[in-house]
Parts: structure tokens; sequence; C-alpha cells
């Protein structure tokens, strides 16, 4: 700035304008921001004046949770996210769950009944069950919401699983019937999934809800909805009408903290009792730290590289398995990954219905070499890509696996891309695509192994699917369609593992591991336990005696 | 009509425009990122029939022109359309949200202001002496560090180490401190830098030599002659910065779980959610234009030798 004023009646601008103009642009702004008042009050961010409201009474016990997403809805059946449901868990309960071997049990149904042709399901309500509204649990609920998620105005993402049922028929009071248009082996598990939690009907007329999107959800859970200031926090209150053991705290809180590293730094600062997903390289040090116990929870998240059955060389079985031969599993698992995960022996994780390992590909670069000279592959170069911070050290592994497969000969270097952008790349119907190797997490959402089949069904290959990796085999899809439709569990089990056999031995990817899901948490709590669905589980957290 | 008040027409006129042209901006941009938003919204377990039902509750399977035409309509009317990722209304997520960003922003913007003029007039004032020094390094540190690293750091410290402050969140009071001066780091050093060689300029000028001659006290020379003038350029500077504020409000909201409309912003964008992501700079945008446009208004007005017209 050059003052260069000759002759200025006001070159001397008097103070008191100069900051009154300040304090103008100040409070222009901040009416600019503050003059519309939020329309919902439970989103109201806290105004400065009721910031020491509510503070918990000294004897409230009170469980305080980090996550990292900011819930995009509480409605149970408009949720896709693990994180999400793991929350809407502590409030709202479904018909089946499953245990951490993938088999179900009953929660809000006592037992169930599946005819021979598989047509017809019928399921006996459990008694005595209140909401937290005061409506008492019974067919008719249980009716109104199988019809609410098969109701095309209400926008379920994942309707899916539920799709075979035709109709839903009030038996007695606590009986009902579902009548399938197709056999659905899956169903019972089906039942397990967020999704299909039950709320009470007369809540979609609560403040704020609607029957198309519940953002206060009203279920049977042990603890009851609250306050939710979106983007920083959600709280519950213990329901003490509950029909299960009460837990031990008064209240939950869960706190929005999308930067790992803020997480840790919360549980280390005792500001939150438990942590999801820590920074992966801290595990270490965390376990070293007597404050904390770190759970690295075993999940249902396969992850591997799936290769592109359909281009050459890729397309010879041969090429396939010296790829796998050629990786040193082991060796990323303990260097990049921590120890968060372990490796995987089969087409999908050992907690699934349907799963039964085979014999790992163990690290050999000269039977990775060997293969490819039989294959007739002199050099090979091979377009490859990885998300980056979808998975655990996604990208930092896939770079480990570049350098493992360039010293059997084969360049693949490593490029990476936003997620939508990845996953718009890696659906391209085969004819256009240019992709020979991704790196993918693939993770059930109940622990059946249907949900994991759909990778190598023909049907399934993009653009009408997710099997990217476009491995198709008839005999594999005929076992498959067998195991659909098939009611009894033990043969449904065998096709599973005859398929299971045949795809690991033809490697339509290179398999790698399935990973942990790490959950920290204050050394003095007992009580802290996990569910392979990638989901905590402290509902019967308490301080340990 | 005056020349003044014909300016103002000029600029009201002006920001209009700009902002209609952003809307069109907005929209091809979020539609130019690649991925299907559907799919993104879906999440990858859902079947293709559950994508495309999705595809059409959002509209995405109409041309863009028509696209446009909505959005524009609807926009006119003050309705930015749901969320599709929250199936909420776009205008009251953003409302919800916009206070907890604006509080952010304002105090930011007031401990810069004051901590950057005192820093810039003192460093001035003792110039070339230990003080003047002391600040000129610790304004570098504030222009060349990540907000990011410093909002970390700063957690480390005051929460974990030492056991002083929330690590995170809104609820009290001290929930304010760390994430306010993350976020004003880059202002204060900037106001600082700006207010020195603004003021070392004005102490220079003639009638402050003239007023010391008068025999007035030092510090009404100080404050009153050379500050007041010293402060013009300042204003802009600070007018300014509100932009850069709102940006680093995205990284600091983040660091912190600060329930504002940076944080909104990262979620929406990475669940392509079209209607947030539009609504959210729209209101970025229009709150920029205003500032603007108020600082270009009120700049003319205190200094004479802006030339309107």
């Amino acid at each position: 700035m050059t003052h260069r004023a000759g002759y200025s009646r006001s070159s001397q601008a008097p103070p008191i304008r100069t900051v009154l103009v300040l304090g103008l642009v100040l409070i222009l702004v901040f009416l600019a921001a503050c003059a519309p008042a939020p329309a919902a009050p439970a989103a109201e961010a806290p105004s400065a004046a009721e910031e020491e409201a509510t503070p918990t009474p000294a004897e409230a016990k009170t469980f305080r949770i980090a996550v990292g997403i900011d819930p995009d809805t509480l409605d149970p059946a408009l949720g896709t996210t693990t994180t999400v449901s793991n929350i809407v868990d502590y409030m709202v309960e479904t018909l089946v769950v499953t245990d951490k071997d993938g088999n179900p049990q009953p929660k809000l149904a006592t037992g169930w009944e599946v005819a021979e042709d598989g047509l017809e399901y019928t399921f006996y309500i459990r008694q005595g069950v209140t909401f937290h509204d005061g409506t008492v649990l019974n067919a008719e609920v249980v009716k109104w919401n199988l019809d609410r998620i098969l109701d095309p105005n209400v926008k379920v993402p994942i309707r899916s699983p539920f799709a075979a049922i035709e109709e839903v028929e009030i038996v007695d009071d606590y009986t009902i019937k579902l009548h399938l248009s197709r056999p659905y082996a899956p169903l019972i598990s089906a039942f397990s999934l967020g999704n299909a939690g039950i709320i009470s009907p007369d809540s979609v007329n609560a403040e704020g809800n609607t029957y198309e999107n519940v953002t206060r959800p009203v279920g049977t859970g042990p603890y009851v909805f609250q306050e939710r200031v979106k983007g920083e926090r959600i709280v519950v209150t213990r329901f003490e009408d509950y029909w299960g053991e009460k837990p031990y705290y008064d209240e939950v809180v869960f706190r929005v903290v999308p930067e790992a590293a803020t997480r840790e730094s919360l549980l280390l600062a005792g500001q939150v009792d438990l942590i999801i997903l820590p920074p992966i390289s801290d595990l270490p040090a965390l376990q070293q730290n007597p404050d904390v116990k770190v759970l690295l929870a075993p999940s249902d998240r396969t992850i591997f590289i799936s290769i592109n059955n359909t281009h050459e060389p890729l397309n010879d079985v041969r090429v396939r398995q010296a790829l796998n031969y050629a990786v040193n599993k082991e060796e990323i698992i303990e260097s990049v990954l921590f120890g968060a995960a372990e490796l995987l022996d089969a087409p999908m994780a050992s907690n699934l219905f349907g799963y039964c390992p085979q014999k790992p590909y163990e690290y050999d670069p000269e039977k990775a070499k060997a293969l490819l000279a039989e294959a007739g592959v002199e050099s090979l170069e091979l377009n490859f890509i990885a998300p980056t911070g979808r998975y655990v050290q996604d990208f930092q592994a896939a770079q480990a696996i570049a350098g493992f497969l360039s010293e059997v000969g084969i360049k693949a270097p490593v490029s990476t891309m936003d997620w939508p952008s990845y996953v718009a790349a890696i659906l391209t119907p085969p004819d256009e695509n240019n992709i020979d190797l991704h790196f993918l997490g693939w993770a059930p959402s109940y622990l059946d192994a249907a949900q994991q089949m759909v990778q190598f069904y023909s049907p399934e290959h993009p653009p009408n699917g997710l099997a990217t990796s476009f491995y198709g085999n008839p005999e594999v899809d005929k076992l498959i369609e067998a195991a659909a439709q098939e009611s009894d569990p033990e043969k449904r089990k065998e096709l599973y593992c005859q398929a299971s056999e045949i795809i690991w031995n033809e490697a339509p990817w290179i398999f790698l591991w399935v990973q942990r899901f790490p959950i920290v948490y204050r050394a003095d709590l007992t009580g802290v336990d996990y569910h392979p669905t990638e989901k905590f589980y402290a509902i019967y957290a308490r301080p340990a005696e | 009509m005056t020349s003044f008040s014909q300016y103002i027409l000029q600029r009201l006129l002006a920001a209009l425009i700009t902002l209609i042209g952003i809307s069109l901006i907005i929209f091809l941009l979020v539609r130019l990122l690649p991925g299907d938003p559907a799919r993104v919204i879906a999440g990858l377990l859902a079947s293709e029939e559950d994508v495309e039902q999705i595809r059409v509750w959002m509209g995405l399977d109409r041309p863009l022109p028509v696209q446009y035409a909505m959005f524009f309509s609807r926009m006119v009317r003050g309705d930015l359309g749901i969320s599709a990722r929250t199936k909420e209304p776009v205008l009251k997520e953003i409302l919800s949200r916009l206070p907890a960003t604006m509080k952010l922003a304002v105090i930011s913007m007031t401990i810069a202001g004051v901590l950057g003029v005192l820093g810039g007039v003192l460093a001035a004032y003792r110039r070339n002496s230990i003080l003047d020094f002391l600040i000129s390094v610790g304004t570098l540190f504030g222009i060349s560090m990540p907000v990011y690293w410093l909002g970390l750091m700063l957690i480390v410290l005051f929460a974990v180490r030492l056991h002083w402050l929330p690590a995170a969140g809104s609820e009290r009071p001290a929930s304010y401190i760390l994430p306010s001066f993350t976020l004003a780091a880059f202002s204060i050093a900037l106001v600082a830098r700006m207010t020195r060689s603004s003021m070392l300029e004005v102490l220079s000028e003639d009638y402050v030599r003239t007023a010391r001659a008068k025999g007035l006290r030092e510090s009404v020379v100080v404050l009153r002659h050379a500050l007041s003038n010293a402060l013009i350029p300042v204003v802009t500077v600070i007018g300014l910065q509100f932009g850069a504020l709102l940006g680093g409000a995205v990284l600091t909201e983040t660091v912190f779980g600060w329930p504002g409309m940076g944080q909104l912003m990262v979620d929406s964008i990475f669940a392509r959610d079209y209607p947030m992501v539009q609504g959210i700079v729209l209101v970025f945008s229009s709150l920029l234009i205003l500032v603007n446009l108020i600082v270009d208004i009120l700049y003319a007005y205190i200094d004479p030798r802006i030339h309107y017209g």
C-alpha cells in the first residue's frame, strides 16, 4: 500500500469510524449466519447460553464412545453403514441375531420354522416386550415393520435380501407367517440385518419422524434415544422397562470424531472410554500402554486383489496361481498392517456360515516364476489400482504387493483414486475395463456364504453386479444356485464347501487376509466384546470390580 | 442518484450475477466428478435394482439441462432439495450446522483481529528490537504451519499431556479454545504482518511528525493518528480472510469433531451427495460475496481515495 495522498481532507479517518467498520463487518457476518433459527430442535448446535446446561449429575454413570462417522440416518430401514447400525443397535432390536460363527440366534423372535419347500417361514414373537413409547410387541407390530421394509415408498437401500417375501400373514397375536415367491435360504440370517430392526409403529408420527424417514428411533432396545447434535454426538439413556438384562451405564454418548488421531487423543486424555479404528500405526504403542486395552476383533471383511479374469494372460489359471505364490502376505500383515489381520485360507472369512478352510498359497517366488514360464509369460505389465484409506493400510499394502510382484518379473505400479471414482472404474463392463488388478475388501452384512459367493457368480459380473474379477465357472454357478435353494443347513454347507474348493484352486483373486477391527478402551473396563460384522459390543461394559 | 449509491447498486447487481454463475458451475462440477452417486449411496453390497431405484429417486435418470432447470427453479424459491445421504431437506441440514461454523469463524476472526493488530503495532513501534524479531518468527510459524498438524499438536499438548482442555466436540466454552486458535493461527500472522508494514509506513508520514511536534502524547500520536490510518488496509485483509477461514474450517472441524458445515461438506463430497454439496457451496459463496460486498462498500466509505464509478 503506498500512501501518496497529496491533499486529503480525511487522510486521517477518525479512529471511531475505523473501529466501527471493523465491528460492523464482524456483526454483519455474524447476523448473516445466525439470523435463521435452526428448524430442527434435536439437531441444534448448543448456543453459547446453554453451554453449561445439563451437566450430568455426579451419580449418573456415563459411557462415552468415539466413532469416526456422522450417521447419515438413524432409521434402521434406511441404514447401509456398520457403524451406524452399531449405534442403532443400542435402541432397536431385530427378530434374529447371529452369533460369532454365523449361526442365527433368537432375539425378538423366540423361534422359527421353515417349511419343507422353503416357501413358508413361521416366526414366534417374544412375549412381554414393550417399546420405549409403551407399545407392546406383537405379531401386528412385526407385520407392520416388515411391510414397511417392503413398501416402495420407503427408500430402503438394501431391499434385495427381503425381496422374496410376498406376503406377511398374522397367525395369532404372537405368530407370523411369511409367504415367499421363491426359496431364499439365507432369509433367517437376513433378519439379523439392522435394516430389519423393529420399531414402534406409532413412533413414525412422533416429533421429527415420518413414515418414510425416522430420525428418532423408538425400539425395544436397552437404551432410549435422548438427543442428537448432528456432526457431534448422539446421546441415549437406559430403558428401565427393558425385557432383557439391564446394562450398567445410565447414559451412553456416541461422539462423532472423523480424525483417527483425535479419537486416540480423546481416549488417552480420558475424555472417552472406548474408540474404534485408532491410527493403525499406533497399535503397537497402544498395546504397550497399561492404561488401555486393545481388542483386535476378528471380522468378516476379506481383503483381496481382484484379478481381471478376462484379460490375457490373466485368464490362464497358472498365471493367477503364480500371482498368489509371488506375494508374501504374512510379511505384509506383520510389517504394514501391524498385525491387524489374519491370513485368508478360503474364499471367505472363517466366521461365515459355509466356510471350510483350504490349503493356503505359501510364499514361493520360485514356484511363481516356474508357473509363469509354464504359461509362456515372459514379461508382464499390469494396470494395478488401490484405494487410499478405505481399508486398513490399503494403499501401503498394495505398494508392498507391487514390490513382491516385481521380484518375479511382473511390473504392476500402483495408482490410486478417490472412492467413488474407484468404484466406477472397477464396475466398468468387461469390454471397456482396462484394470488388471484392484485392491478390494468385501464384508458380508450378515454372516452367510451366500453374501460372499456373489463375488464368484457369473450373473453378478459388472455392470449387473459386483463380481469385479469377472470370474465365471458354470459348475460353481450351479453349486451357488443349489445352495441358495437348499433348506437343510448341512447340505447347504457342503455345497458351499465344494464351490470354495474350486474357487480356491482357480485363484480368481490374490487371496490376502481378513481384516481385524481394532477396538481400544480404558483398561479398567470389563464386558467389552465384538461382533464379526465389524461391530463393537459394549452394551454390557462396566468398570472392573 | 449519487455516484455512491450508483456504485452500491452496481456492486449488488454484480453479486447477483456472480451467484447465478456459481450455481451453474457448482451444478456442473459435482456432476463432472467420476463415480456413480447412486452406487456410492447404496453401498457396495446393494444390488443393481437397489441402485437403479436410488438413481430415479435422485433424478439422475433425466437429462442434465432438465436437472439444472429443476435445481435452479427450486433454488430461486429457496428450496435446495433433499439430501441424498440423510433424506433431510438440504436447507434444514445446513441451517443446523451453520451456527457452529459461524461461531468458530467469528471467534477466530476476532482473535486474529485483536492479536494480529496488537502484535503488528508492537512490532512496528519497537522496530528491530528483540520483540520485533520474536513476533516475526511467530508470524512465520503461523503462516507456514499446516492447520491439520497444528490442531493435532495442540490436542496432544493441551488435552493428552496437560489434561487442561477438551480434545474434541463443542459442548463447553472451553471446547472453543483449541479449534479457534488452530483456525486463527494463519490469520493472526497475516494481520500482524499487514499491520506492521502499514504502521511503519504511516509512522513515517508527515502528519505523524507534525502531531509529535505539536507535543501530543505519544500514545495519542500512535493510537489515534497513526493506527487509525494504518488500519484501513487491514480491514480489507480481515474481510478477505473470512473466505480463508471458511476453507480452514473444513480441516479444523474434521480434526476437532466440530459439528459445522465443514464436516458436513466433507461427508457430503465423499457420499457424492449432489444436492447437499451444491447447497453448501452455494451458501458458502453467498456468504463470501456478501462479506466482500460489505467490505468493498465500507472501504469506499472510509477511504475517500477510492474512486467508484
